[in-house]
């Protein structure tokens, strides 16, 4: 846990002081650095907890260090690092940038305090520090007509979202008299079937579904994608939505394993994540079918993978409750883990690699991304794999994440599910290699070579080779979504 | 022990990477580079045929001991899911192997003339097409399987999008969109197979005859509706004649050559290995399906006006022949079609491929591969003319070529199976037809006034010859491919019994 401490000081430290920078006026870079530096230590520090720290609560049992903790941490706080990289290259008014930064790492630390929370207040408490810079940062073009829509409406929606959470929260402690989420879990498996419980698990789903975007809460989303700086949209797209996925697993799944949402056999919520999965999957894909804008065909995309990760909970949420396929539910939250990791990092290389073509060229329809592959070889490159990946297709990252899946409902009477998701899988190739189609064989307006700076270059091989690495030689990460995993049966 | 299966399947993909560089470096340099590539895998492909020939296992060995040589490692372990490499060769892939390495070296050499632009990306491509399809033969762990499947459509998919012809974009999506539906399809009976069986697992001897019959038809039908994609089987195929036709004439020789053997592979290796019950069930609704795709293809052949597109359907045809060769045996018992099957992808790997290719140093010479404008090739360009000729005795299954032999045991492994597969006799004759007929009006007409070419190059010509080597040594020795192919197809009739 110290190094959990330590990481939570680093970056406490870093966003506190960074504001303090603005008055050097043109020198923002050096925040930059000192955020990029804090992120850095904060990556280290949470990989060491992974490494040498046990499975311990602290502060009263506010945090508590264990895997799933520590695999959310790493995902979300490589993330900022990223993001925080390519901000530097993004920075359209650098006197501002100072409070960018500082807002950047706020929103990091709620998102590694919500990764380790153990308590629902604590959970909400991050959750709000994790949201509230975001809203700010969304509208950080000021200028901009859409990215002051775009902060709007994700401002009221996230605030809808958190007092519906909020609600929640207060019926699971009216009904269980304490906060604690262990607590709750004991509590609730002591008690008959109150309906009560069942609101506050279905507000639950309701109030993170908003950050986790699945449909029907996905309506800002691509708006917010739209209209927030670039960099800012890789945040919400890889970062926070995690952080839905995180407070879902802590809360939702934890009360899932001692509770059915009703006495009857239709209504539980194996049935519910089932259909959310399938129904956000497929409206996420016909709807990237139809874009004419990159970041929005990246927003449907990152809604239709919410979808895919779902599938995982849906296995799990039915193996508890009829205490069959245990296997299959230790597969499938396996696989849906890992895809949380891989969507992190197909999804970032896909909004990173569009970032730049926006910041170098000034446009995001599809239209520009014609013959690509000759003005930014780098960059087409980087959203190629990325495409292949997010489809699914090996040798790459996705795959496996996809295979474990799908695996994991195929013998089960959810097997419907993968169907569904295997058809939306093959449908959203169909948008994934138009995309390849317009950047490899398309002619552009122009064939000149675009400047591709290095931090971003950097950045694409770490996430190409990270594609293909783990691709090729899952077994470290499996292993590590597995334990996290394994972590959750209890 | 020198791991020469693994040295096999990674070798082109290895070398494609230097292939670039040497060709952005310098062109002749890069072409030698990736010409010696592709010999240096045909001599290793050449070793692992003979070693099979030389040393199969009979029957009567089960699992791993049922192939010449197996190499295994672990892959992924985690407590609850393993996936092996584990590759191996048998009587079934090891004629493939070799025809894939033969054609690569003959594609490669044909591209000399007939591919001006982008060099050092086509040739790195063109090998990495190579190596996977030799993975999917290799391959004998369900997901390294699915690895090489997939893997093959990446490079074709840009092979046929950039160096295609005028409507080459449209080719390549639906080339696409086609291939990788069928590939989701088929996963979801890989997955299936491995949650059938407890414990559970993706190596393919370990699953064959293990999954219990009641769970094996739903599995089978994905399986066969994803391989009968890539054959093509009718009424799955309507990509085939545009990615044919529009493929560049050297990659369309690797798809018609060895890309369909990847399905025919699949039906027998995965869907008949794994699925056995299910198939003997079936197998009498597959072989009315290779029927019609074989009627179907030659049919719509007839009609065609152009050179490409009428081989397009005279491939669909022959794929016709392995689909009603495999599922005979499995509905008859009798070892006879199959072992047709296999010595037809084979075969057919050479027909098509000098088919194509000529077709392509036709479009070459004269600008077109429409029969109508095309006549008198005899004089114009007497070397394309006669060999287009020969390629065409070829196609129509007759001494001396090989296909004659995989034909005729096909049909008389149908004929085991029913006697209503006698049909089959005739899509031979309507082959043999409207070939004829298209060399009359081709190739034998008077040249009409001003009509002029350029004809291949001799050494083309010469290589092209050598498409005709296998073909005819098949004639003869066809015991090569069907003596170790018999145990492999006895031990699948054994699991269908059971």
């Amino acid at each position: 846990m110290e190094f959990i401490l330590a990481a939570v000081i680093a970056l406490s430290a870093a966003a506190l002081g960074s504001p303090l920078l603005q008055a050097e006026g043109r020198r923002f870079r050096v925040s930059a650095y000192a955020s990029i530096a804090a992120l850095g230590v904060a990556i280290v520090m949470v990989a060491a907890n992974t490494a040498y720290g046990g499975s311990v609560s602290y502060f009263g049992r506010l945090l508590v260090s264990d895997v799933l903790g520590d695999l959310f941490a790493l995902v979300v706080l490589s993330v900022s690092l990223a993001v925080a990289v390519v901000s530097v290259y993004s920075s359209h008014s650098s006197q501002n940038m100072p409070s960018y930064y500082s807002l950047l790492l706020f929103s990091a630390l709620g998102m590694l305090l919500l990764s380790y929370s153990a308590d629902l207040l604590m959970l909400f408490v991050a959750w709000e520090l994790m949201s509230l810079p975001t809203y700010v940062l969304a509208g950080f073009d000021k200028k901009r007509a859409e990215s002051n829509e775009a902060a709007a409406k994700y401002a009221i929606l996230g605030a809808l979202s958190s007092a519906i959470i909020l609600y929640a929260i207060s019926l699971t402690y009216g009904v269980t008299g304490t906060t604690q989420i262990s607590g709750v879990v004991a509590k609730v498996a002591s008690e008959p079937f109150n309906p009560l419980v069942s609101v506050a698990i279905l507000l639950f789903i309701v109030g993170f579904g908003f950050k986790m975007s699945i449909v029907p809460f996905h309506m800002w989303v691509p708006d917010a994608y739209e209209g927030a700086p670039p960099a800012v949209a890789t945040l919400f797209a890889t970062a926070t939505k995690k952080a839905g996925f995180v407070a879902a697993i802590r809360v939702v799944l934890a009360i899932a394993t001692v509770y059915a949402l009703a006495p009857n056999s239709v209504f539980t919520l194996a049935n519910v994540f089932a259909v959310l999965a399938v129904v956000t999957m497929t409206l996420g894909n016909v709807a990237a079918l139809t874009q004419k804008s990159m970041t929005r065909l990246l927003a449907y995309s990152s809604i239709a993978q919410a979808g895919y990760i779902l599938v995982g909970f849906a296995i799990f949420a039915y193996s508890q409750q009829t205490g069959l396929y245990t296997y299959n539910a230790v597969l499938g939250m396996t696989g849906s883990l890992f895809h949380i990791v891989n969507h992190a990092i197909m999804k970032g290389a896909a909004f990173l690699a569009a970032t730049l073509v926006l910041i170098q060229l000034k446009r995001s329809d599809l239209d520009i991304y014609n013959g690509l592959a000759k003005r930014m070889p780098i960059t087409a490159f980087t959203l190629a794999i990325s495409f292949l990946a997010l489809g699914g297709i090996p040798p790459l990252s996705g795959f496996w994440s996809k295979l474990l899946l799908f695996l994991s409902v195929i013998n089960t009477p959810l097997a419907w599910v993968a169907v569904a998701a295997i058809l939306n899988s093959a449908f959203s190739l169909g948008y994934y290699f138009w995309v390849i189609k317009r950047m490899y064989l398309d002619q552009g307006e122009s064939t000149e070579r675009v400047n591709e700076p290095s931090g971003f270059v950097v950045i694409f091989a770490v996430l190409v080779g990270l594609m293909i690495g783990i691709g090729l030689f899952p077994q470290q990460f499996i292993a590590f979504a597995h334990a996290a995993a394994t972590s959750l049966f209890t | 022990m020198m791991p020469v299966l693994s040295i096999l399947l990674f070798l082109p993909i290895a070398a494609s990477v230097p292939a670039y560089l040497v060709l952005s470096w310098r062109k002749s340099a890069g072409l030698w580079f990736t010409l010696a590539a592709a010999l240096a895998e045909l001599v290793i492909a050449l070793y692992v045929f003979y070693f099979v020939y030389a040393n199969f296992p009979g029957l009567g060995h089960s699992g791993l001991g049922a192939y010449a040589l197996t190499e295994q490692y672990s892959w992924v372990s985690v407590a609850s899911f393993g996936v092996s490499y584990l590759v191996g060769v048998d009587g079934l892939s090891s004629p493939l192997v070799l025809a894939t390495a033969l054609l690569t070296v003959f594609a490669v050499i044909g591209s000399r003339k007939l591919i001006d632009r982008s060099e050092p990306a086509y040739y790195a491509l063109i090998l990495l097409f190579e190596g996977a399809i030799i993975g999917v033969f290799l391959s004998l762990n369900l997901i390294l399987f699915y690895f090489f499947w997939d893997l093959v459509m990446i490079p074709m998919f840009f092979l046929i999008g950039i160096w295609g012809g005028d409507r080459r974009k449209y080719a390549a999506m639906k080339f696409m969109i086609f291939i990788f539906t069928g590939s989701m399809i088929l996963l979801l009976a890989l997955m299936a197979a491995y949650m059938g069986v407890s414990p559970t697992t993706f190596d393919i001897p370990s699953l064959a005859g293990r999954i219990p019959a009641p769970i094996q038809y739903l599995p089978l039908l994905a399986s066969f509706i994803g391989f009968g994609i890539k054959l093509p089987v009718f009424p799955l195929h309507s990509w085939l004649p545009d990615a044919y036709t529009q493929a560049p004439a050297p990659v369309a020789v690797l798809l018609a050559g060895v890309q369909s053997a990847m399905g025919g592979y699949g039906l027998i290796r995965i869907s008949i290995g794994l699925f056995p019950q299910a198939a003997e069930q079936w197998a009498w609704a597959f072989m009315a399906v290779g029927i019609v795709t074989m009627f179907y293809g030659a049919g719509v052949a007839i009609l065609s006006k152009n050179l490409r597109s009428m081989f397009a359907y005279t491939s669909i045809a022959g794929m016709g022949f392995v689909v009603l060769g495999s599922f005979a045996t499995v509905a008859s018992g009798s070892i006879i079609g199959m072992q047709g099957a296999i010595l037809e992808m084979f075969v057919h790997a050479f027909t098509a491929g000098s088919l194509f290719m000529l077709a392509g140093y036709i479009q070459k010479g004269l600008g077109t591969t429409d029969i109508s404008l095309m006549n008198g090739l005899r004089s114009v360009i007497p070397r394309a003319g006669t060999l287009l000729v020969f390629a065409c005795v070829g196609a129509m299954a007759l001494p001396p070529f090989g296909s004659f032999v995989a034909e005729v045991l096909v049909i008389v492994g149908g004929i085991h199976a029913t006697p209503y597969a006698a049909v089959a006799i005739l899509v031979p004759v309507m082959i043999g037809g409207y070939m004829l007929w298209m060399i009359k009006r081709a190739v034998l007409s008077p040249p009409t006034l001003g009509s002029a070419g350029t004809d291949m190059h001799r050494v083309d010509a010469a290589v092209l010859g050598l498409y005709f080597v296998p073909l005819i040594i098949m004639l003869f020795f066809s015991i090569l491919v069907l003596g170790p192919s018999a145990p492999v197809v006895q031990h699948l009739l054994q699991l269908v019994s059971h």
